[in-house]
């Protein structure tokens, strides 16, 4: 009998232990495509922020993350398109110019900010910038992966890919660049004076920071 | 060992075990929304959407206990016989211990039905914390009356507990008909308990304000709704009757919702200047589960079905899917299996009274988890937006010390709440809620906020959520401990992320006391039955 009362007994504290010993789980970051970058190049754990850039371990390329704080990387300042030989300037609205702005403006910004530790800044190809877009996403969000690029609007962002023949309405201004639609997800092409969003990329920082392709290093913590 | 296990007690005694354990498990599960340190036990207990096997289990031993009432009827002759001819014996003491212990079974099961049938029918008598304690008595008991036969006659106990051992003269084995018929009943049919709301109709041209202020004499012609809704945080008892009052003009549906609260909260997760920096106050902030700082709300869910347990969404636990990140909280998700969605009206006393709106939202099938969002919320969404937001006042999160995104242009901004500070959050009329072009970006040289400064979290970036999400005008009022709040929506937005207001609409209401997640509910569906039916 005091044997069996020993084993209810063991069952009550065998139950009690596995109650114990397996506490409501806390989740850790899932691997992901996309790794954070503060601002001083330095690689972020998932859950942390704020950040700077995005790096694609897929593309290996490095994205700006647009802000809401009014700085050059806010995400609702508006540029035209301009590479100081084509384009128009100053079409777009920011507050950081005394005039208004265009795509230049802000690559120069960024080079000399040397933005997450990179110089070479500029507008993305419309292969890299299709990349981007992700249909997974929430009803009303920009086709983008929105918990690593936040502050992306619902609207087009500009290519480097200029010398674009219009049509249609804007038949009549003739030359234009190729943006991406994060509404839909498309290409489409814009007069050069369109004021339209940016969101520039950086090729140097798989070269410099070689063994990311192999897998995440170091981490910087919260 | 005195009973005599014929078959038909053997299968009576069989189904209480079964019925007894599977209301235990899912109760215990149940009861860890609105006492949380029952997640100690959490890794013991089932995991999912729980509401129906608990009702099923309460329909089971309810017909097992009438079953049982006619069975002991039915022997009583027998019994009166077999006593006549019976010596008397001796009781040992362990026969007497078994007896009283079989004995307390009686009044668990009675209080355990009782309570769980008031709860079932939304009575307005608070009962839930005798079902729980009735509940840690059956713990009691199993440990007493299993326990006891096993130590005092080992395995051989629990074997004559489940093979009969005396024939019965007449076999009484229908008498298990009514636990299958009540299982059957409840199960075969899909029932999906509810109460009727008659929606009356007024004219089109009947201007009804959307202000909180149930001033138009329409209201006196709506027929007015009262269902306790029980297990939130912070209300008295967890309770709060909600009284609800429906209109219709052919185009829009009009809700006039009051619920008592003692407390009007509106202090939204401030932030306090201390010697580290600026602080969010919060308690459970931090696991999506605050408890103190954080405004009221009240949640209206719509749906055209009136399953229990939130129209099915309810799916308990850490973790109840293995293929999705669990929760902070450990209390579950909303979600819905069937793929449809049901509507998710979600007004808040801070972020959408002062915009004139109630969130409009979603409970769909869960979505894939991201892994830049440290919060997965399963099924529960926002219906999208063209543009309008509410931010909050941090560059980033942290328990222990954030950055604002902007700061006061003049320091008189945000003088009132210093003051409300001193008064010892005594101050009503405070909005908490500050306007984007009334602040500029964070600027360290600009932090000049001695200690203990208090600055409101929640910031209008634009007026109001423009397109699917704006679907639902409300506007709430706090007067003498109660809110009053009105809402008005199209019968019919065309969204695919709406639910249709007719005749059949089941609804569901849930009020917060200042706090995030932990809102009060009730049991059956209140069924929308609008007085004139349109084309």
């Amino acid at each position: 009998m005091i044997r069996r009362a020993i084993g209810i007994i063991g069952l009550l504290v065998a139950a009690w232990l596995i109650a114990l010993l397996n506490p409501v789980p806390q989740e850790q970051p899932s691997p992901s495509r996309w790794i954070k970058i503060n601002a001083q190049g330095q690689i972020m754990s998932s859950w942390s922020g704020p950040w700077t850039c995005v790096y694609d371990t897929k593309t290996q390329l490095l994205w700006e993350v647009k802000t809401d704080n009014e700085s050059i990387h806010d995400g609702y300042w508006t540029y035209s398109w301009n590479d100081g030989t084509r384009g128009i300037e100053n079409k777009g609205d920011c507050y950081f110019e005394k005039e208004r702005c265009d795509t230049l403006d802000l690559i120069m910004r960024v080079k000399t900010e040397k933005t997450c530790g990179l110089d070479n800044w500029r507008l993305p190809s419309s292969k890299e910038l299709l990349s981007l877009v992700s249909r997974d996403t929430k009803p009303g969000e920009p086709l983008i992966a929105k918990d690593f690029f936040p502050q992306t609007k619902r609207g087009d962002y500009w290519t480097k890919d200029s010398q674009q023949q219009l049509t249609g309405t804007f038949k009549y201004l003739k030359e234009g660049a190729m943006a991406v639609d994060f509404v839909n997800g498309s290409l489409t092409k814009l007069p050069y004076r369109n004021a339209t969003f940016v969101r520039l990329v950086n090729t140097g920082y798989a070269a410099r920071e070689r063994p990311l392709s192999k897998g995440v290093r170091s981490i910087t913590p919260d | 060992m005195a009973v005599k296990l014929t078959i038909s007690w053997i299968l009576l005694h069989g189904f209480v075990i079964a019925f007894v354990l599977i209301n235990l498990a899912s109760g215990l599960r149940i009861a860890t929304l609105s006492k949380p340190w029952l997640l100690e036990l959490s890794a013991l207990l089932p995991q999912g959407a729980l509401h129906w096997l608990h009702i099923a289990g309460g329909f089971g031993l309810s017909a097992t206990a009438i079953a049982y009432v006619i069975y002991r009827f039915n022997q009583r002759p027998q019994r009166a016989t077999e006593a006549k001819g019976k010596t008397p014996t001796t009781e040992t003491l362990s026969d007497k211990f078994h007896r009283s212990i079989t004995w307390l079974a009686y009044p668990l099961v009675v209080l355990s039905l009782l309570t769980g049938w008031l709860k079932f029918f939304d009575s307005a008598l608070s009962v839930t914390d005798i079902h729980f304690y009735a509940a840690l008595g059956f713990v009691l008991y199993l440990l007493l009356h299993a326990g006891g036969y096993f130590i005092q006659y080992g395995w051989p106990a629990l074997k004559r507990a489940f093979i009969p051992s005396v024939a019965e003269s007449k076999p009484s084995w229908i008498i298990a008909l009514p636990a299958v018929a009540g299982l059957l009943l409840w199960y075969g049919i899909g029932y999906q308990p509810s109460r009727d709301l008659p929606v009356k109709r007024i004219p089109l041209t009947t201007l009804m304000t959307i202000d909180g202020i149930t001033n138009e004499p329409e209201w006196n012609k709506a027929q007015a709704f009262t269902i306790l809704t029980r297990g939130g945080a912070n209300f008295t008892n967890g309770e709060t009757p909600v009284t609800i009052k429906v209109l219709e003009n052919g185009t829009e549906a009009f809700f006039n919702i009051t619920w008592q609260d003692t407390s009007k909260s509106l202090e939204h997760l401030p932030l306090v200047k201390t010697s580290q920096g600026w602080q969010v106050k919060q308690n459970g902030f931090n696991q999506f589960d605050e408890i103190d700082y954080y405004e009221d709300k009240l949640a209206i869910m719509l749906s055209d079905q009136c399953a229990p347990g939130g129209g099915g969404t309810v799916h308990l636990g850490p973790k109840p899917f293995t293929d999705r990140p669990a929760n902070f909280h450990g209390k579950g998700y909303h979600y819905s299996d069937d793929g449809k969605v049901r509507d998710i009206w979600h007004w808040k006393a801070v972020r959408t009274n002062n915009m004139h709106l109630a969130d409009d939202n979603f409970f769909g099938p869960p979505v894939k988890s991201r892994p830049g969002d440290r919060r997965y919320a399963a099924g529960y969404i926002a219906d999208g937006k063209e543009s309008g937001a509410y931010v909050m006042n941090w560059q980033w999160y942290k328990p222990e010390v954030i950055v604002p995104k902007r700061l006061p242009k003049h320091d008189e901004l945000i003088a009132p709440y210093q003051l409300n500070n001193e008064l010892g959050h005594k101050t009503n009329n405070l909005p908490w809620v500050i306007s984007w072009f009334d602040y500029t970006p964070y600027l360290a040289e600009n932090d000049h906020y001695p200690i203990g400064t208090v600055m409101p979290s929640v910031i209008y970036r634009s007026n109001r959520f423009e397109g699917d999400r704006a679907n639902v005008r409300a506007h709430g009022q706090w007067k003498d401990g109660m809110w009053t709040l009105e809402l008005a929506r199209q019968l019919n937005t065309q969204s695919q992320y709406d639910v249709i207001l007719q005749t059949g609409t089941c609804l569901w209401v849930s009020a917060f006391d200042h706090s995030q997640v932990a809102h009060t509910r009730h049991q059956q569906a209140i069924r929308l039955i609008f007085e004139k039916e349109h084309d």
